[in-house]
């Protein structure tokens, strides 16, 4: 009761002095995800999670203040409360819903397998044998644990180092979400002349921002930021800018 | 002569080559064994009294990432013995390089060693694997016996060095001047004896050694490390699936210390009676 007193007091205080500063969200993103959210020359956080969080959060009138995490144990973070939300395209999964809050989608992905080119595959039936390599704990990998065919499954620290592998013929096939297999497969120096698209899932899937369990008004208010940023158009430059589409 | 001896023993004291009984068949815990409740038994006896009770009071997530784990436990111990079984030879090899008088076997020893001192195992895991890549192309499981094998090569380099000069000089003497060479003189003679002092630090190396074989699980190696984190990834469950990991490398480490324990005071035997 004394701190609930003692907020109301202080909080107009505060707020006043430091000229209505906007309420800052801190965000977790594992930046080894590129397009979608990677570390640029500089060693910024750049990407379209970045930028779209930027903009969903401005609108939401707040500011979004990005922290850098390992993608293995990003989740066990917001529910110690180390950050607010994880913007780095997670994907909304029933098993995920269940432990974590999630905000209205805001890109959809499907699953692509990459292979060294002159191979082909056209699922993962013609994998059958063969060394698949993923991010650990990516719904790449839980795609290709769940289909059921007979191939060893190697989970990298992060897709980067699968996507190495692969082109030092360790693995035969790397499994990740549409835009970065995509980044790899055509962009990425180094590793697009080198690589080619096999195929992709049929089942989409749509990254969602991860909130708390106890923040369902982080939720909402998130969810009218991404509102606001689509009806302003702000979401289509965003993927014109990074996805290219 | 023979009566003084006699008289002069201690009381409590068995004549040579006799284990005395205390009177009443009870026998009494030998102090060299330590008495039932100890640090070592009590560590055991929790670590298996609260993973069966996890098991069996919650069967629902702890059972399940139990059955998950066999695959990497075998992972594991491969990883471990195939580097043990690199690592004690290189270890000797480079103990012996670095008390030898040819200078450039000297320096080649001595550097190895301060070079895989100073680089932690985790880059040199990386480094073998993925920056080597570029020249030769080895499994993750050669790898990791390469980096983990190197890594405590070096360690026991310096263990065998210690233990070797902890013979007495007299008894390389004595060997020399009754007519062994050299090398006769380190095998024969040296080497059983500085085994004594060697085994029980060496066994210690190969302990840690099985702790960090969890470092391999970065080369995307299915050790235990790395289903337990698959099994994290996968159901969120941190907290109850690092606990059984804990466990299980708690439990094992535990029945490895004790087998060093063991062998350590077998070695030492004759030493004890004196």
């Amino acid at each position: 009761m004394i701190r609930r007193l003692l907020c109301a007091l202080l909080l107009p205080a505060l707020l006043c002095s430091s000229a209505m500063a906007a309420e800052k969200l801190v965000v977790a993103t594992n930046p080894e995800w590129p397009p979608m959210e990677f570390l640029d020359d500089n060693r910024n956080i750049v990407g379209y999670d970045v930028d779209m969080f930027k903009a969903v959060a401005a609108e939401a009138g707040m500011e979004a203040e990005f922290k850098m995490t390992a993608w293995d144990g990003i989740f066990a973070g917001i529910a110690a409360g180390n950050y607010d939300v994880i913007a780095s395209a997670v994907t909304i999964t029933p098993e995920r819903q269940r432990a974590y809050a999630f905000t209205v989608p805001y890109y959809d992905v499907q699953q692509i397998v990459v292979l060294r080119k002159g191979n082909s595959a056209s699922g993962f039936a013609d994998l059958k044998g063969k060394v698949i390599g993923g991010q650990i704990g990516t719904t790449g990998v839980f795609v290709a644990q769940k289909s059921g065919v007979d191939m060893t499954i190697r989970e990298y620290e992060n897709v980067g180092l699968a996507m190495q592998d692969l082109l030092n013929e360790r693995i035969d096939a790397v499994v990740c979400d549409s835009p970065v297999a995509l980044y790899y497969a055509n962009q990425k120096e180094g590793f697009s002349d080198q690589l080619t698209v096999a195929f992709r899932t049929e089942a989409t899937e749509s990254f969602g921002f991860v909130v708390r369990k106890d923040r369902k008004d982080l939720v909402e208010r998130l969810n009218k930021g991404i509102e606001a940023v689509r009806a302003k158009g702000i979401e289509a430059k965003l993927i014109q800018k990074w996805l290219g589409e | 002569m023979r009566e003084n001896e006699e008289n002069g023993l201690p009381a409590g004291m068995a004549p040579e080559g006799k284990i005395e009984v205390p009177a009443g068949g009870l026998v009494l815990p030998d102090s060299e064994k330590g008495s039932l409740v100890n640090a070592w038994s009590l560590s055991l006896v929790g670590a298996v009294v609260v993973l069966t009770v996890l098991c069996t009071v919650w069967p629902d997530p702890y059972l399940e990432i139990l059955r998950f784990l066999p695959g990497g436990l075998v992972v594991t111990f491969e990883v471990t013995v195939l580097s043990i079984i690199c690592a004690i030879p290189l270890g000797l090899l480079t103990g012996l390089g670095r008390l030898s008088h040819n200078r450039i076997i000297n320096l080649v020893a001595s550097t190895y060693v301060e070079v895989i001192r100073g680089i932690p195992l985790l880059v040199q895991i990386f480094y073998i694997y993925y920056a080597l890549a570029k020249f030769l192309q080895v499994s993750g499981l050669t790898s990791a016996v390469i980096a983990i094998s190197f890594c405590y090569g070096a360690y026991m380099g310096e263990v065998f060095r210690a233990g070797i000069m902890a013979v007495p000089k007299g008894q390389i003497e004595a060997s020399r001047s009754l007519g062994f060479n050299k090398v006769q003189t380190m095998l024969l003679v040296v080497l059983p004896q500085a085994l004594r002092t060697i085994v029980p630090p060496v066994g210690n190396e190969c302990i840690a050694m099985l702790k960090d074989t969890s470092l391999v699980s970065v080369m995307a190696m299915p050790d235990l490390m790395q289903f337990g984190r698959s099994f994290a990834a996968k159901s969120y469950l941190y907290f109850e699936t690092y606990t059984v990991i804990a466990l299980i490398y708690l439990i094992i480490t535990l029945l490895l210390s004790k087998a060093v324990s063991i062998l350590e005071s077998r070695l030492n035997y004759y030493d004890k009676r004196k």
